[in-house]
């Protein structure tokens, strides 16, 4: 931590930022940090309750952050992703960005879990992290660290509801969506989800409704992932940001699954890959189609 | 009306069987349904079984039951040249609601002001009116509570018809209303006068709960008057996301949107949904300016609606401290910590 | 919501809606009405200029709307009018399909094809085959109750 904290000074001093985007204890646990002055580096931190995804703070489209300047952002593996995604789809340059990659062993779900990392609190994306430090990265601290303990597949509810018939499964998402409140938590805490005016925004004619009833969430939901597909970096955010306890990873790690099957492609830190949607090879599968 | 009576567990059970059998709807907190939700709700029961009465705080705050998170208010059917209107039907069937925490009971009342402001809002009150709501003081907290820090505590008895405290065996039962009193006429069995006084099981949490947070609400409003500029508003709205889940989870908070949903050429329903005014889409016009345009604007906006504005308009802080906010935000905003520097600055202010 | 259509002696008749891009499937469609090939008449034709105007949205608000079963249809690869679209609508239905089937909406519900401007038999067969398979799985009922 305290080569974390002498780079930020550094950077500040050195007026290569105007504020270093970083974490920091707060009352209830680790929390998203913003510091501008040198003295304030001693509130940085890095450790096993970082889980938040800072990439959400570097969209234009934040302006009170976007006014403070050219940003430092400390980004674990995953974050890294997230910074990739926007970069290339040409939301920040890469140039306008510093990024203190931090070397990760793991993370809890809950930045206010106290407890040690452990098996029994660990977040299940780690268990699987390939590379735990970022390939996109100006500065790389920390020591590196083992694969976090855990098991289980991660897929295997995906399994289990893929085993069930067209009806159940139509039963089952009805009522894990059925709490849903259109808080759009899920949209605001994704890096991924930048655009200046969402579709579930749009009106004239409305193509997704925004009241809370079975029609309007599953509408949402189902246009999120699919808007999310070959994007979504799996950093769980939305799934933690829920009031509702639904289950959204369930549906992105679908997408991204089929994106893998299909086209190969699993989402990385480097921004020069183009995205499976909006590409295309002319020799694609189409068993679907008569 | 204060008449003190003891009901026990097996006689809670037996009532809430009673009002089921009767056509009640009894809505307690429940474990929520599937393996993906280990959260407590306020939900409906259909046993005593279901009811869970000492375990943590719902995850989701009461109002739902008097205000849904959507609801259709009329549907329209156009024919020829003419419009029909046709009001959805507003029956609001008696409900029961067993163990609802101080904060949330406190909540309904709180927000009973602005209902019946300048337009009396016919559902909300509908509801509330056939909604009897028996409150049950708190056993648990944790840092996140705040209660005390805004004139209630986990034995206030704001918005309950009857108040549970438990004691060894049951339930100490204060009778408040005369919706309260309607309820014991017809269940006066379960509930024999008291032969004596018992112990209490809730002692020593108010001062946890004002261990988490002591702070005057008074000293707040005066320093949210006067430092509408202070740049604490930018530096703390840094991290907020903007996603208002704070909002749809607070007992007190109620703006909400009304849409129209074509269900045809020539009909609809037109509903109104839960709204936050953490959106950037809150305050957008038409022309497409925006007066709050950053989230340093609309965070600043909750707090002084909450803790100046509707102080000022209906002498009521708009906030009950369940900590509900605090648990739920992704990036720890943590009001908790933000009311206390606010208040710290307030004093601070004062001595020079 | 639209209670299932049914006639004369009550059996049910699947409501389809078919997006079809104007260039291929739209014109083998024409082709397959003048020359008086018999089809099911449960499908309704909406005009796209291209698959790759087909937003997954427009089969979800068919769903919601009541229908029972959708098409999806337009050009082979290597004949879009457009060069690519039909590349890009490829893979993003590959995509849907395969959410929409997680989520409980049954594939066979939805029919996706390539039919050019002459394959007016084709056209016949895709909407014949669909009516049929939509009319064994029943009215679909999208919103269950929780």
């Amino acid at each position: 931590m305290q080569e974390l904290r002498e780079l930020a000074r550094k950077l500040l001093q050195e007026k290569q930022v105007s504020a270093i985007l970083g974490y920091e204890h707060g009352r209830m646990g680790t929390r998203p940090a913003f510091v501008t002055d040198v003295a304030d580096c001693e509130r940085l931190v890095f450790d096993h309750r970082c889980v938040h995804n800072l990439a959400a703070y570097l969209s234009p489209r934040r302006t009170h952050v976007a006014a403070l300047g050219r940003l430092a952002v400390v980004v674990k593996s995953c974050d890294a992703r997230a910074v990739a995604g926007l970069i290339r789809e040409s939301q920040i340059k890469r140039e306008d960005v510093v990024l203190i990659g931090v070397r990760c062993g793991g993370v809890v779900r809950d930045p206010a879990d106290a407890r040690p990392l452990s098996a029994d609190n660990v977040a299940p994306r780690c268990v699987d992290c390939e590379k735990r430090e970022p390939a996109l990265a100006d500065h790389l601290v920390g020591e590196p660290k083992p694969a976090p303990a855990g098991s289980g597949s991660r897929d295997a509810r995906l399994s289990e509801i893929e085993a069930m018939s067209p009806d159940e499964r139509l039963t089952l998402w009805t009522q894990l969506l059925a709490p849903c409140t259109r808080c759009h938590a899920c949209r605001q805490v994704c890096p991924m989800c930048f655009c200046e005016r969402c579709i579930a925004e749009k009106t004239q004619p409305t193509w997704i409704e925004t009241s809370p009833h079975a029609r309007g969430n599953l509408a949402w939901h189902l246009t999120r992932a699919l808007h999310l597909a070959g994007r979504c970096v799996d950093c769980g955010e939305c799934e933690r940001a829920c009031p509702a306890e639904i289950p959204l990873g369930l549906l992105n790690r679908k997408v991204a699954r089929v994106v893998a099957d299909r086209y190969g492609y699993v989402v990385a830190d480097d921004p020069s890959r183009p995205t499976p949607i909006g590409t295309y090879q002319l020799d694609d599968a189409q068993e679907f189609i008569q | 009306m204060n008449t003190k009576r003891i009901l026990s567990r097996a006689n809670l059970d037996a009532l809430i069987r009673d009002l089921i059998a009767a056509g009640t709807v009894v809505v307690a907190p429940t474990h929520s349904s599937g393996q993906e939700r280990t959260g407590v709700t306020y939900g409906q029961v259909q046993s005593p079984d279901e009811v869970l009465l000492d375990g943590p705080q719902p995850i989701r705050p009461l109002k739902e039951v008097v205000f849904p998170p959507t609801e259709a208010l009329f549907r329209w059917r156009q024919e020829k040249s003419a419009v029909k209107i046709e009001e959805v039907p507003t029956g609001f069937k008696e409900t029961v609601v067993i163990g609802a925490r101080p904060c949330d009971a406190a909540g309904l009342e709180v927000v009973d002001c602005v209902m019946g402001w300048d337009f009396r809002d016919e559902l909300w009150f509908g509801r509330r009116q056939s909604t009897t709501v028996l409150a049950m003081a708190c056993t648990t907290c944790d840092e996140s509570c705040f209660c005390t820090a805004v004139g209630l505590s986990p034995t206030s008895t704001r918005g309950a018809d009857w108040f549970l405290t438990p004691v060894d065996g049951g339930f100490e039962v204060d009778v408040l209303t005369p919706k309260g009193e309607a309820v014991l006429e017809r269940y006066k069995a379960r509930c024999p006068e008291t032969e004596g006084p018992a112990p209490s099981r809730t002692a020593g949490l108010e001062q946890q709960v004002r261990a988490n947070l002591d702070v005057r609400p008074d000293r707040i409003r005066g320093w949210l008057e006067t430092h509408f500029d202070d740049p604490l508003w930018k530096r703390v709205a840094l991290r907020c996301h903007g996603c208002g889940a704070c909002a749809f989870v607070c007992p007190s908070c109620h703006c909400f949107d009304i849409v129209d949903e074509p269900d045809g050429a020539d009909n609809g329903t037109r509903r109104r949904n839960w709204d936050s005014c953490q959106t950037a889409l809150f305050t957008l016009h038409g022309s497409g300016h925006n007066p709050r345009k950053d989230q340093t604007a609309r965070f600043r906006q909750r707090i002084m609606h909450k803790f100046s504005i509707y102080p000022a308009r209906f002498g009521e802080v708009l906030c009950t401290g369940c900590g509900r906010c605090v648990r739920v935000c992704a990036a720890g905003m943590d009001l908790v910590s933000i009311l206390a520097e606010i208040d710290r600055a307030a004093q601070g202010g004062a001595e020079t | 919501m639209s209670a299932p259509v049914t006639v004369g002696d009550g059996a049910f008749e699947p409501s389809i809606v078919a997006f079809v891009c104007n260039w291929c499937t739209y014109t083998g469609a024409d082709l397959a009405g003048t020359s008086r090939i018999l089809m099911a008449d449960n499908v309704r034709i909406i005009r796209l200029p291209c698959t790759g105007r087909i937003d997954t949205l427009f089969i979800l608000k068919a769903f919601e709307r009541g229908a029972d079963g959708v098409i999806v249809s337009g050009c082979h690869p290597a004949d879009c009018h457009y060069t690519a679209g039909n590349y890009h609508a490829r893979r993003r239905f590959a995509i849907f399909r395969e959410l929409m089937n997680f989520v409980g909406i049954d594939p066979r519900r939805v029919t996706f094809s390539w039919v050019s401007a002459s394959e007016g038999g084709k056209w016949a067969e895709v909407v014949n085959g669909t009516t049929e398979q939509v009319r064994q799985l029943g009215p679909f009922a999208m919103y269950p109750e929780a």
